[in-house]
């Protein structure tokens, strides 16, 4: 049996592989450690950097997307703490970038948000208006004015989603086409703002496992 | 280096201080002046106490001008510093603020053009050590003006442009076959302001621009990592594991 694991900031993407059957699941990261799993190779901020099993996240995002950078999407990596983008042009790679040092426009801040309003994530609708999240925690306060003003809480967050959508079309360098990994992919009102700036494709939440699949084969 | 600075007698004033590259007839003039003085490179950070003496969104390199010159401050002679395309605008402020606060600041210009690109000499950047390394000589040998002529050259497979970071470690994720370029081959080749060297890269070698945060040169960088499909990257202080993981990305994928 093969395994390979993206231990995220509060998620773990797992993908084992047994007599060339896929099984993927998901865990909270804080439950990883008490599961002590024996796995091939891995990627991602909750794991110690083992060279012989350690796997870049940017490479391991290039590797899992490979099909689709190489018909010139842009692959985004949306998580819970950071943003990563990678480009290829002529099947070979061109640009990236990789920001970590802000946590307040990512995945986390969303799942807080909708924890401490009480908001179910299927009840966001994609709003035209959307706040700037250049700075996150700005936009964090235009969710509690509105809600002072008397909008709702649900209404407020799907302006703050649609601003990391543009914001993270930004981080991007306005692509034309943009295929999306991590946790976002299920987030429709995510998917539906960054819709009205780029041509979409979600590729869900195990695009780092497959990348991590393939280089396990390459080696 | 802080071997160097711990047999500083702290009774007499014996360091000669300096910062980026002041001409070698300047150097050559404070040698024979005193034989027996200590060279201290400014830019370098000896972990002396911070006294917030700039703004804290500001250069790191400013930063330990500031902070080693006013630790050393009884020690130091002179204080060789340059302020023109050399170095930066921002040294200029502080050599002048140096002045105000009592230090003998000679400040120098050294903008000379290389009048042929052709005959420059760069073993320790083309050199098959690691890259800290040939950072690590360069600047030592602004004082120090060694012959490293005879260092094998290698076929480079990366770039590394800009200038030395506040943290040299920063460096070892390179492999040895990593070339320089930026201000610090400028330096080697005996120019430092020389826009036509500073500004070259190998158009075929995937290169990293690095500048430190808060620096003019961020421009710079940023403009020919465009140019030349490189990776831009800023870096304050000491980089954070994302920064290091953009480099390590960067020279897997290219």
């Amino acid at each position: 049996m093969k395994t390979y694991i993206d231990a995220g900031t509060t998620w773990t993407k797992i993908l084992k592989i047994e007599n060339g059957e896929k099984n993927y699941s998901i865990i909270p990261t804080k439950d990883l450690r008490m599961l002590n799993l024996k796995y091939n190779k891995c990627t991602g901020h909750s794991l110690p950097k083992d060279k012989k099993i350690y796997e870049n996240e940017v490479v391991a995002l290039a590797k899992g997307a490979k099909k689709y950078l190489e018909d010139n999407f842009i692959a985004l990596d949306l998580g819970s703490r950071d943003i990563k983008y990678i480009q290829y042009q002529n099947k070979k790679f061109k640009d990236m970038d990789w920001n970590a040092t802000c946590a307040s426009a990512t995945g986390a801040t969303i799942e807080m948000l909708l924890k401490f309003y009480n908001v179910d994530i299927k009840d966001l609708e994609f709003n035209p208006q959307k706040y700037s999240v250049t700075c996150g925690i700005f936009g964090l306060e235009k969710i509690m004015d509105d809600i002072a003003q008397g909008i709702s809480a649900k209404v407020a967050i799907s302006k703050f989603i649609h601003g990391i959508a543009f914001n993270a079309f930004n981080f991007a360098k306005n692509p034309s086409k943009i295929c999306i990994s991590g946790g976002f992919c299920e987030n429709p009102c995510f998917i539906e703002s960054l819709k009205q700036y780029c041509e979409v494709i979600p590729l869900g939440r195990f695009v780092l496992v497959d990348g991590l699949m393939a280089s396990d084969l390459e080696n | 280096m802080l071997q160097e600075l711990s047999q500083i007698d702290n009774k007499n004033k014996n360091i000669i201080a300096f910062w980026g590259y002041p001409q070698k007839a300047l150097i050559n003039e404070y040698k024979l002046k005193y034989p027996r003085a200590k060279w201290v490179d400014l830019d370098i950070d000896y972990n002396y106490p911070d006294l917030k003496f700039v703004p804290d969104a500001y250069c790191t390199i400013i930063k330990n001008i500031c902070n080693n010159a006013f630790y050393l401050k009884d020690k130091i002679i002179a204080v060789l510093a340059p302020i023109g395309k050399d170095k930066c605008d921002s040294a200029y402020f502080i050599s002048e603020i140096l002045k105000d606060e009592g230090f003998n600041v000679i400040q120098c210009v050294f903008e000379d053009k290389c009048p042929d690109l052709s005959k420059i000499k760069l073993p320790i950047s083309k050199s098959n050590l690691p890259l800290k390394e040939k950072v690590e000589i360069i600047t030592r040998n602004i004082y120090e003006q060694k012959d490293y002529s005879y260092l094998s050259e290698l076929k480079p497979s990366f770039g590394f442009w800009g200038v030395p970071p506040n943290d040299l470690n920063i460096l070892n994720l390179f492999p040895n076959n990593t070339e320089l370029f930026g201000w610090i081959r400028a330096v080697e080749a005996g120019y430092p302001g020389d826009w036509e060297i500073e500004t070259y890269v190998d158009e075929n070698l995937p290169t990293v621009f690095f500048t430190q945060a808060f620096c003019s040169k961020t421009a710079l960088a940023k403009y020919l990592a465009n140019k030349y499909q490189g990776l831009y990257i800023d870096i304050d202080t000491i980089p954070s594991n994302s920064a290091k993981a953009k480099i390590e990305a960067f020279l897997k994928l290219r």
